[in-house]
């Protein structure tokens, strides 16, 4: 078991270095740094700064110099804000965490009892228009999703508020609209899971000796599905970060999404840098400890 | 059943917290939507206009304008005159800052030392950097010289805020920006949540007395859907740049109205004159005749615009009311094009980051197209990118169209030299006009007070662009603000959110 | 989105019964109403895409300032030449919609095939090669799905500049390492079994039968999460136009038509909605009929 372990932090290492290669190359396919830094200024004078902050030596130091500098937090200096950019950023990352983890939430509340009516109720209505609904969720470009909730729910219902993150009400809109990303794997994933174990011997004979249907299914949907679900979960979260980017812009959500996509459109590479590895570290993390909890769960492996 | 699973959940939480403030709200808050905010609350260290926007309603400057543009006391109550290049300004007495300082003649020359330090980097040096020395002369005077004189500096001072010198020195720059902006305006700093909201209290010890609300907050919302949501449910009392195609359904609406009028802004397309074809006048005057200045703003624009004979502004000082406006003629247009050795038409990219008025941008590139001027629009996030593009690189080629607001300066000069000047340090003009004679005259008329012959001068310059065409001319535009119901104001000639003016409606 | 379980390789002994398992999975397709309905949608799509000059009433480009904002037929004040209204400048939204069909095609499917090019190649290079190389690329594997896939794509397009080639190759690159997963497995599975060792003792070359055996047993998985990867494609170009790095071209695909009109949404609903619709019947006819294209091809599911 340790030896898996190890095996696998070794891996979350080697990651975590790809990941900042990346993170590296963004500002170096933008062209030059300096021009974005100081568009304005004289060449002679750009040409200096280009020497003195390194950007003419060759790019593996430069590589090296930018993993040393991000293991100590150094980020650089955001150009916009001429502040540290990592501190920026991680003071939004727990918003757009609140978000993401109430999105991944919402989606399991949604995804168990209608996986589980769907497969016991197998090709009812029910169970085809549960897969057309959801499915709809994820046709549908989300910032579209949300701006069709807003006029529905704030404007015309009238019984949520429109945009923002003072209340607990606003978090409604911004998590359900996210949740429409993740709500269909998760559903499938549920209701297949319960196809597998409906007919199974020991749910029959649990169903003879008069323990209640509902609780017999369900216990064993669950347990079933309990694997898939977590297998599943790290990815999940990294396309929910994703889709946390546009959902924070249509419901000015003040999270990390928001600030990376200004950041890009105003071109501060030291932001965007630290919001994008910042994120890839939460989805190498999330990963990990979905992969240790698979390894818990899952004592086949371990046995290996 | 478990299928009403969420919105079960839903209603709980409501239920937990009550309904959310935005429909409970006594009417002691008013609220303002800005798509951002600017990066720093410092009013000397930034230029955006969302910043100027909050930062008046912080810091006092030495003038104010009224509704009607004229110049109005300040932190100055009387200014005049002593030499070409100085000014003597008497300052308020018993003006309290936030802080509950006392303003002093010695706050004024800081705040001003502090921009024109060049290694403090304040990105508005360049709109007072022909202020020489800023001198205390006793308890009450100012002087300020100029090195050449400066018709604008009065037009300057309406937006230069004054600080307090004892507080920045104590809590450094940074934090100044940041978490304690201190000035002597109507309301008082509160909080600041990045991204979200900047909020601020009314300053009761304000010297022109207390502003009718108690809170004043700026929410940040870049998507105009959410703005115009938010404006029509309560949750936001005023935002602005009303596009002209949602003034309908703002002004429909029961919760809303619109507020507009005719502002600074003026929208051109500005041609290269370094290159084919745009070198020869007749193609730009064929330009300035193919489009249908009126069909746009009638129906892009709902009404709300005015054609301009040049881009001097009807509003700005030195505006010549007898230079009239290219009419709408594409048969001359494509005579003229023909006349200059493009009989069969020629091709060009236009260039623009007026994402506001995209519509517009293709509508003209259409009409250029229907004379022959074959125009591909092409549409610009404005931002970095563009900006190295247009004045780091000069490649907006073969014109781009944009939009001026003069920084709130009624003055032509303010917008003809930016445009037009050939010298390194302008905007734009640098690059694409090539107008012989004009850079002379925008010297002369900026380098001296005398009223009469400036406005003279600036008769005779426009009378030369007019005939020269750098630019397409365009129109004016209004200002539109949608406010809500809950809240009396009226938009401002300056563009600004001089929010002091809001009321709650009466009931 | 949607990956859900793959079909199971199938045997390689059922070699010669690939005519009856054809008729197979076509019955089990094809008795789907939904499929069918799916299947439907995307040929007019597809058909919309490809006959576009022929079949748009109006030149999509023509601008016509009268015209603006005429609503569609069935309402109040539309006309019937403008079947779902103009937009802003007055340009027929159907013909705006049946080329931007065109455009929106050609970037999911461009950016589906940089996919698969991209990923199979590595996925056979890491299950041939194995060792170090396998490594490598497993590595790069992780790597690439560490980053939120839109954010990635949104991050090279704005430094890069917004272009059809950038959005299709940065789309492309951001997606491939499904079919790697897919390809690698598959090839380890089939060094395993006995008919390679068979092959390779009567002299015949391992890697041809490889190839041989490989691309009928991956071809189902294959297909399938190239048709969701399409619509996947679709949605994020929408997403990315959204966020402003939209192509820039002069036909706009759908999601430039939403995100260009969304700002109408209150006073102008068809400007945006009637692209949405082509987006969302789009994706939702790819999405039932990968469905049930895998379920068809799973033995497993009866």
């Amino acid at each position: 078991m340790l030896s898996i372990v190890t095996r696998r932090v070794i891996r979350l290492v080697v990651v975590l270095a790809g990941v900042s290669l990346v993170t590296f190359a963004i500002l170096q396919v933008s062209g030059d740094p300096i021009s974005l830094m100081m568009p304005e200024a004289p060449e002679a004078d750009r040409a200096v700064l280009r020497q003195s902050m390194g950007f003419n030596d060759p790019l593996p130091v430069q590589f090296a110099r930018f993993l040393g500098n991000i293991v100590r937090g150094d980020f650089g200096q955001s150009f916009f804000h001429r502040e540290p950019a990592l501190p920026i950023v991680l003071a939004r990352m727990p918003t757009t965490l609140l978000l993401t983890l109430l999105a991944m939430g919402l989606s399991l509340v949604i995804a168990l009892p209608v996986g589980i009516v769907s497969a016991v109720r197998r090709n009812s209505a029910f169970d085809h228009t549960a897969t057309l609904v959801v499915f709809l969720g994820t046709s549908m470009p989300v910032f579209w999703t949300g701006i069709m909730l807003i006029l529905l729910f704030a404007v015309q219902l009238r019984v949520l508020p429109v945009s923002g993150w003072e209340s607990w009400a606003a978090l409604v809109l911004p998590g359900f609209t996210l949740a429409t990303f993740s709500t269909p794997l998760l559903l499938r994933i549920v209701r297949s899971s319960m196809l597998e174990v409906i007919n199974l011997d020991y749910v029959r004979t649990a169903r003879a000796k008069g323990v209640s249907e509902w609780f017999v299914v369900c216990r064993h949907a669950l347990t079933n599905a309990a694997l898939p679900l977590v297998t599943v979960a790290g990815l999940q979260f990294g396309l929910l970060l994703g889709g946390a980017i546009i959902t924070e812009t249509v419901f000015a959500v003040p999270g990390l999404g928001r600030l990376i996509v200004g950041a890009i459109r105003q071109l501060d590479f030291p932001i965007v840098q630290a919001g994008v590895f910042v994120l890839a570290l939460i989805v190498v993390l999330v990963n990990f400890a979905v992969d240790m909890l698979y390894l818990y769960l899952n004592p086949q492996i371990r046995v290996h | 059943m478990k299928r009403s699973i969420v919105p079960a959940v839903a209603l709980a939480l409501l239920a937990l917290v009550g309904p959310a403030p935005a429909f409970a709200q006594a009417k002691d808050t008013l609220t303002v939507a800005l798509v951002s905010h600017a990066p720093t609350l410092d009013p000397h260290m930034h230029f955006e206009r969302v910043g100027i926007l909050v930062n008046i309603n912080m810091f006092d400057s030495l003038l104010h304008r009224s509704t009607k543009l004229q110049f109005e006391p300040s932190l100055a109550t009387s200014w005049k005159a002593v030499t070409d290049t100085q000014w003597e300004f008497k300052i308020r007495k018993g003006v309290r800052f936030h802080n509950g300082d006392v303003l002093t003649p010695a706050d004024v020359k800081y705040s001003f030392d502090r921009v024109l330090d060049q290694t403090k980097k304040s990105p508005q040096y360049g709109n007072i950097r022909a202020i020489k020395e800023v001198k205390v002369v006793d308890a009450e005077t100012v002087h300020i010289i100029t090195d050449k004189p400066f018709p604008l500096l009065l037009e300057r001072l309406v937006f230069f805020p004054i600080v307090n010198k004892k507080h920045v020195e104590t809590v450094g720059d940074q934090a100044f920006g940041t978490t304690s902006p201190v000035g002597t305006g109507p309301w008082k700093f509160v909080e600041w949540k990045r991204d979200q909201l900047i909020r601020l209290e009314a300053f009761d010890q304000h010297w022109r007395g207390k502003p009718p609300f108690k809170h004043l907050i700026f929410r940040a919302i870049p998507e105009t859907a959410t703005q115009v949501a938010e404006v029509k449910t309560g949750g936001v009392d005023i935002i602005r740049d009303v596009s002209a195609d949602l003034v309908p359904d703002l002004k429909s609406h029961p919760q809303a109205y619109i507020s507009s009028t005719p502002i600074l802004r003026v929208h051109y397309v500005n041609l290269d004159m370094r290159v084919a074809p745009f070198d020869k006048k007749g193609v730009r005057q064929a330009a300035n005749y193919a489009i249908d200045k009126s069909a746009i703003i009638q129906k892009m624009m709902a009404g709300l615009g005015t054609q301009v004979a040049t881009t001097v502004q009807p509003l700005a000082f030195g505006f010549d009311p007898e230079v009239k406006p290219y009419p709408f003629d594409p048969k001359k247009a494509k005579e003229l094009l023909a006349q200059a050795g493009y009989p069969n038409g020629v091709d060009i990219t236009l260039h623009s980051s007026s994402v506001a008025y995209r519509p517009v941008f293709e509508a003209m590139a259409e009409m250029l197209t229907e004379v022959g001027i074959r125009a591909t629009p092409r549409m610009w996030d404005p931002g970095p990118a563009w900006n190295k593009f247009l004045q780091a690189e000069g490649k907006a080629t073969q014109g781009m169209y944009g939009t001026w607001g003069n920084y709130s300066v009624f003055d032509a000069d303010a917008v003809l030299h930016p445009l037009y000047h050939n010298e390194p340090g302008g905007w734009i003009g640098r690059w694409y006009a090539r107008v012989e004679g004009l850079d002379k005259l925008i010297d002369e008329a900026r380098s001296t007070v005398d009223q009469p012959k400036r406005k003279r001068l600036y008769s005779q310059i426009q009378q030369m662009i007019r005939e020269e065409a750098p630019s397409i001319f365009l129109w004016t535009q209004y200002d539109t603000l949608g406010i809500s119901k809950k809240v009396q104001y009226a938009a401002r000639p300056d563009e600004w959110l001089w929010l002091y003016d809001a009321k709650p409606a009466a009931r | 989105m949607a990956i859900g379980t793959l079909a199971p390789p199938m045997d390689a002994r059922a070699g010669s019964g690939h005519a009856a398992e054809r008729s197979r999975v076509w019955r089990k397709f094809v008795r789907n109403p939904a499929a069918i309905g799916g299947a439907l949608v995307l040929l007019t799509v597809i058909g919309a895409a490809l006959f576009a000059p022929y079949v748009a009433p109006h030149e999509p480009a023509r601008q016509s300032l009268i015209r603006r904002f005429t609503p569609p037929i069935w309402t109040q004040g539309g006309k019937a030449t403008y079947v779902f209204g103009t937009d802003q400048v007055g340009r027929d939204i159907l013909s705006r919609m049946i080329h931007g069909a065109r455009v929106s095609l050609l970037v999911g499917v461009a950016a589906v095939l940089v996919s698969l090019t991209v990923g199979v190649t590595l996925g056979l290079m890491s299950g041939f090669l194995q060792g170090r190389v396998d490594t490598v690329i497993m590595t790069v594997v992780d790597v690439t799905l560490s980053f939120p896939q839109l954010l990635l794509a949104l991050a090279f397009v704005a430094a890069l500049g917004p272009s059809l080639l950038t959005i299709i190759v940065v789309l492309g690159l951001t997606g491939w390492e499904r079919y790697t997963r897919v390809v690698r497995a598959e090839v380890l599975a089939l060094r395993e079994k006995d008919f390679v060792e068979a092959a390779r003792a009567i002299g015949a070359s391992s890697t041809r039968t490889l190839l041989r055996h490989l691309l009928p047993n991956t071809f189902s998985s294959i297909i399938v999460m190239s048709t969701l990867q399409v619509a996947q494609a679709i949605l994020q170009e929408a997403a990315l136009s959204f966020l402003g790095v939209g192509t820039g071209s002069a036909y706009p695909t759908w999601g430039q038509m939403i995100s260009l009109g969304r700002d109408f949404v209150t006073v102008a609903w068809w400007l945006p909605t009637f692209p949405g619709l082509a987006i969302l019947l789009t994706v939702l006819a790819i999405n039932l009929v990968g469905d049930r294209l895998r379920d068809a091809l799973d033995p497993r599911v009866g």
